[in-house]
């Protein structure tokens, strides 16, 4: 009866992302998540038609592929 | 005489052993062995229990002080705590809230309430005394993470307790039982610790995906307080007035939809002709993350006072409930919102637009309600 504990999965790392969207042309771009992001943030420059656009989602993902 | 009766000695010794071979022996120990096992054996899995129990004790221990250690170190470095926080964090840990008796059940949820509320106030004062600065959401995290320490050290108590009364007691049944358990037991507290790693950073949850999608409906429109922790925003789809419901972000706060949606609909006078609610769900194993289910029914977990409420609302005013679950694990629910959470948002907007333009009609209003922790998620 070897107890089946989970070990600490440290292999598959999580990279976190914030997703900048413009409201205006819906344009996206991904860049890595830093302390003080939130959801509705305003972010930067719209690099097509120069709005301020806004962080619509903040997710993680993982470097190893999901399973 | 001497050699003589070495002699006979040896001659006897070999004689046995040559007489005795391999098979005789195998049966002798193969009926020894079963009378070690027949007399023996609960005492050497009990050994064996006390033995995986007392490693497994080991790992929470070690989690526990980390998250404790976690726990200070942020409230020193970014809550700036002025004097060293270590003695009043392990008062906090130890705090007990006591629930209500339910022997007469009438009204209990009324008292829970109380009592839940009660806890919440002086765990958010007494956070505040101990930091140096008094941003909200320092102030939101450092009561997260004290209740992440606080759920650790009693899973590490009440392991302890059974342990230790087991090995007292030499009760088999009490161990195995334990040993049983303790796998996941040890998942859910890894989930907690993972936990802590997300809520430092201020990184939405997995439990955040219905302020997430509600926050998009909020854009750009006025918000205010409507209860404790939870702002209200009003806005129009195809010719319907949303009352949309979160907790206020980007604080790791969960709100009291339930008082909100009373509010909304008894003291601001709105008829809705339904609740829509939002909220991640735990998958059963097998289901995958991400996954979405529709429901009737109010969508909301905890201890039960906000589903009284939102449920209590909705049948003394005859509105329809309908619920939208994100299905994820329980350590997906606590830790950084993964990709395929955050990616159901799209879908259970539309998701959410198709319910209000098929059960409503132009010029009705509805609820609209994001439940979970909205840390990271403003509006
Ligand atoms: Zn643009």
């Amino acid at each position: 009866m070897m107890s089946p504990v989970p070990a600490n999965d440290k292999k598959s790392k999580l990279l976190v992302y914030s997703i900048e969207e413009c409201p205006v042309c819906g344009q996206k771009s991904k860049r890595p998540f830093v302390v003080g992001d939130y959801v509705t943030k305003e972010g930067a420059k719209c690099t097509k038609c120069s709005n301020a656009t806004k962080v619509a989602l903040i997710y993680a993902e993982s470097t190893k592929p999901s399973g | 005489m001497l050699p003589s009766l070495s002699g006979i000695a040896l001659q006897t010794t070999s004689s046995i052993l040559s007489s005795i071979n391999y098979n005789d022996l195998l049966t002798i120990m193969w009926v020894a062995s079963f009378f070690v096992f027949f007399f023996y054996g609960t005492r050497l899995q009990t050994y064996n229990a006390l033995r995986e129990i007392g490693s497994g004790l080991n790992r929470l221990k070690v989690m526990k002080d980390k998250a404790r250690k976690e726990a200070i170190d942020y409230l020193v470095n970014v809550g700036k705590a002025p004097n060293d926080p270590a003695q009043r964090v392990d008062q906090f840990l130890d705090y007990v809230t006591i629930m209500p008796v339910d022997m007469d059940p009438a009204g209990i949820v009324g008292k829970l309430d109380h009592i839940v509320n009660t806890n919440n106030d002086r765990v958010r004062t007494e956070v505040g005394a101990l930091l140096g600065q008094s941003n909200q959401v320092t102030v939101s995290i450092s009561e997260n993470l004290l209740e992440v320490a606080t759920a650790l050290n009693q899973i590490h108590k009440i392991v302890r307790h059974f342990y230790l009364l087991g090995k007292k007691t030499n009760s088999y049944f009490t161990l195995i039982q334990l040993q049983m358990l303790m796998p996941m037991i040890i998942q859910e507290a890894d989930a907690l610790l993972n936990a802590v790693d997300s809520f430092k950073l201020g990184q939405p949850v997995g439990d955040g995906i219905g302020p997430v999608i509600v926050s998009r409906y909020m854009a750009g429109k006025d918000k205010r307080v409507i209860a404790k922790d939870t702002v209200l925003a009003m806005t129009e789809y195809k010719g319907r007035k949303l009352y949309v419901v979160k907790a206020d972000g980007p604080m790791a706060y969960v709100g009291q939809p339930g008082v909100a949606i009373r509010k909304v609909v008894e003291e601001m006078g709105a008829k809705p002709t339904a609740i829509v609610m939002i909220d991640a769900a735990l998958k059963l194993e097998g289901e995958k993350t991400g996954e979405i289910a529709e429901g009737v029914g109010a969508a909301i977990g905890g201890l039960g006072i906000e589903k009284f409420q939102i449920e209590e609302v909705a049948t003394n005013h005859k509105v329809p409930l309908y619920a939208i679950l994100v299905k994820q694990s329980l350590v997906e629910a606590i830790t950084v919102m993964r990709k395929e959470i955050a990616e159901a948002s799209d879908k259970v907007a539309q998701i959410v637009n198709r319910i209000i333009e098929e059960k409503t009609k132009e010029g009705d209003e509805v609820i609209v309600a994001g439940i979970g922790n909205t840390l990271g998620v403003a509006q």
